[in-house]
C-alpha cells in the first residue's frame, strides 16, 4: 500500500484529479471525512466500496454538482469549487460522465442524444454533426440503432449510447458510475473492452466507480477502496489483493462474515424468540 | 403537548423551507428568459404541448358548463321577465369567472400533473443531472420553456373555454328554451365590456397560469427521486394548484370587481 502511495506522489507523476481533505455530509450524514485521492492521467482508476458509501456522491463532487464542506478537488489544475458557473460549465465540457441509468433524454432518438452536446456546445454544420455522431456510435457498435428511442434499448445498449454521448466532445476524462451493475455477461464483456479501448486509444483518463470487485479489478490500473468515509486501501490490483487488512480481504473476497457482520445488530436469537415481544 | 408543539414547529419550518426553495427556483426559471427568447421554437413546442394535452377536455367542459349556465340562468331570469339578458349572463359568468377558474383547474389536473411527473421522472432517471454534466443548465433548458409555455397557454385555453361555453349556452338558450336569437347576441355585445370583463379575465388567466405552472414545475423539481416521491409530488401539484387558484380567484375578484 505504502509503495503505491509513494509512486503516485512522485513529482513526475501526472495527476489529473487531486482530492485533498475532502469532507462531505448529506443532511446530517457524514459521507466523506478527510479523503485524499489522486487520479493519474491516462489510466483507468477504480474507486470501490460497498453500496451507499458515497461513490456516486464522489463523482458528483468531482463534477461540481455537489459542494464539499471542507477540502479541495482539483481537475486539471483547476479548483472545481472555486470556479465561476461559466468556467465550471467550460470544464464540464471536458469531462464525460456515464450515469448508472444512462440518463439518456427520453424524448430524443439515439442519434439526437449523441448529437445533443455537439449541438449545444459547437456551431458545427449539421452535415459535420452527422458524421461525428455516426463515428461515435460506430465506436460503441450502435451505428445501426441511431433511430431508436431510449425506451427501445436494452440496459447495456442504453449505457453504450450514453458512452457515445459522453465522448461526443472528446473529453479529457470519463467518469463511469457502476458501469457493470445489472449487465448480462455479454454486455458486461463488451463494456469492459470498450472502457479499456477508449482509454488507451484516445489517451483518456477513466474513473470507474463500482462495488463489483471482480470486473473492476480486471480493468483497473489503480484501485482505491473507500468505506466509512475514509480511504481503506489504495494500490494496484495486485497490491490490494495482497493487503493484510482483514476488512479489505473481506470486501475483496466477498466473504459473508468478517469485520463486517452478516447480522444487523440484534439481541441474541433465543432471547428474541422467547421474549414476550 | 410539548411534542405536538415541536411537531408543529417542524412542519412550519418545513413549509417555509419549501417556500424558499420554490422562490429560488422561480428566480432561476425567470433568469432563463433571455436564452429562451433566443430559441423561440422551444417555447412554441411547450405551448403546443400544454395545448394538445388540454384542448379536448377544455372544449368538452366548456360546452357543458355553458349549457348548464344557460339552463340555470334562464330559470332565474325568466322569473323576472328578463330572459333576453341570458346572453349577457352566460358570457359574463364565463369570461369573468368560470373561464379562467375552471380552465386553470382542468389544466392543473391535466397538464400540471403531467409536467410534475415529467420533471420528477427526469430527475429520478438522472436526466437533469446528465444535462448538468453536459454543461447544460437544466433549469434554463427544460424548466423555463415549460413555465412560459404554461403561462401563455392559460389565457388561450380560457378564451377557448369561454367561446365554446357561449356557443353551448346559445344552443340551450335559443335552441331549446326559445330565448330570442337577436336579443341573446345584441345584449351580450352591448353589455360585455372590453376593459372590465375581458381584460380582467385575461389577467386572471395569466395569474393562474403563472401559479399552476410554477407549482407543477417546483413539485417535479423538488420531488424525491423515486417512484413514490414522484407520485406524491403529482398529487400535491393538483391539490395545491386547485387551492391556490380558488383562493387567488377570490382575492383577484375582490380587487377587480369589489367596489
Ligand atoms: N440527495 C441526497 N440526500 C440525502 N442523502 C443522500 C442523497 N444522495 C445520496 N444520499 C445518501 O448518501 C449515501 C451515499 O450515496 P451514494 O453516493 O449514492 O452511494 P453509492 O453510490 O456508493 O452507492 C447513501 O447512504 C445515500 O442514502
Ligand atoms: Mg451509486
Amino acid at each position: 500500500m505504502a509503495s503505491g502511495d509513494r509512486r503516485l506522489e512522485e513529482p513526475g507523476d501526472d495527476i489529473l484529479v487531486r482530492i485533498r481533505g475532502l469532507a462531505f455530509a448529506h443532511g446530517g450524514r457524514r459521507i466523506f471525512d478527510g479523503v485524499d485521492l489522486d487520479i493519474p492521467r491516462g489510466k483507468v482508476t477504480a474507486v470501490m466500496g460497498p453500496s451507499g458509501t458515497g461513490k456516486t456522491t464522489l463523482l458528483k463532487l468531482i463534477g461540481g454538482q455537489l459542494r464539499p464542506q471542507a477540502g479541495t478537488i482539483e481537475v486539471d489544475g483547476e479548483d472545481v469549487h472555486a470556479l465561476s458557473k461559466g468556467d465550471l460549465f467550460r470544464l464540464r465540457t471536458r469531462m464525460g460522465m456515464l450515469f448508472q441509468s444512462g440518463a439518456l433524454l427520453t424524448d430524443l432518438t439515439v442519434f439526437g442524444n449523441v448529437a445533443y452536446p455537439l449541438r449545444e456546445h459547437t456551431r458545427l454544420p449539421e452535415s459535420m454533426i452527422r458524421k461525428l455522431v455516426l463515428i461515435k456510435l460506430e465506436a460503441v457498435g450502435l451505428r445501426g440503432a441511431r433511430d431508436l428511442k431510449p425506451n427501445e434499448l436494452s440496459g447495456g445498449m442504453a449505457r453504450r449510447v450514453a458512452l457515445a454521448r459522453a465522448i461526443a466532445l472528446d473529453p479529457m476524462m470519463i467518469m463511469y458510475d457502476e458501469p457493470f451493475t445489472g449487465q448480462d455477461p455479454i454486455s458486461m464483456g463488451v463494456l469492459v473492452k470498450l472502457i479499456r479501448q477508449l482509454n488507451d486509444a484516445s489517451r483518456l483518463t477513466s474513473i470507474v466507480v463500482s462495488h463489483d470487485v471482480a470486473d473492476t479489478t480486471s480493468i483497473a490500473d489503480y484501485l482505491y477502496v473507500i468505506a466509512g468515509g475514509k480511504v481503506m486501501a489504495r494500490g494496484t490490483p495486485a497490491e490490494i489483493r495482497a493487503s493484510s487488512s482483514e476488512w479489505v480481504t473481506q470486501f475483496m473476497e466477498g466473504l459473508p462474515d468478517g469485520p463486517v457482520h452478516f447480522h444487523y445488530p440484534a439481541p441474541a436469537l433465543a432471547t428474541d424468540l422467547l421474549g414476550a415481544g | 403537548m410539548l411534542e405536538a408543539l415541536a411537531r408543529l414547529g417542524h412542519l412550519g419550518l418545513h413549509a417555509l423551507a419549501r417556500l424558499g426553495r420554490g422562490h429560488l427556483l422561480l428566480l432561476a426559471i425567470l433568469s432563463g428568459l433571455p436564452s429562451l427568447l433566443a430559441r423561440p421554437r422551444l417555447l412554441l413546442a411547450q405551448i403546443h404541448n400544454v395545448g394538445v394535452l388540454s384542448v379536448l377536455i377544455i372544449v368538452v367542459s366548456g360546452l357543458f358548463v355553458g349549457m348548464v349556465l344557460s339552463l340555470q340562468g334562464h330559470y332565474v331570469l325568466s322569473q323576472f321577465g328578463a330572459s333576453e339578458s341570458l346572453g349577457v349572463m352566460v358570457a359574463a359568468s364565463l369570461v369573468r369567472e368560470l373561464g379562467p377558474v375552471v380552465t386553470a383547474l382542468l389544466v392543473a389536473g391535466r397538464a400540471g400533473s403531467a409536467l410534475t411527473a415529467e420533471i420528477g421522472l427526469m430527475k429520478a432517471t438522472e436526466q437533469l443531472s446528465g444535462l448538468e454534466m453536459m454543461a447544460v443548465d437544466p433549469i434554463k433548458r427544460i424548466l423555463t420553456p415549460r413555465f412560459f409555455g404554461g403561462l401563455l397557454s392559460m389565457p388561450l385555453l380560457a378564451a377557448m373555454f369561454s367561446a365554446v361555453g357561449v356557443i353551448g349556452g346559445y344552443f340551450v338558450g335559443v335552441g331549446l328554451l326559445g330565448v330570442d336569437d337577436g336579443a341573446f347576441w345584441s345584449q351580450m355585445q352591448s353589455k360585455i365590456d372590453w376593459r372590465e370583463d375581458i381584460v380582467n379575465g385575461v389577467i386572471k388567466s395569466l395569474v393562474f397560469g403563472w401559479v399552476v405552472t410554477w407549482i407543477a414545475l417546483f413539485e417535479g423539481h423538488d420531488a424525491i427521486p423515486t417512484s413514490e416521491g414522484v407520485s406524491g409530488a403529482t398529487t400535491r401539484t393538483v391539490v395545491h394548484s386547485a387551492l391556490a387558484v380558488l383562493c387567488l380567484d377570490f382575492v383577484l375578484t375582490a380587487l377587480m370587481f369589489g367596489d
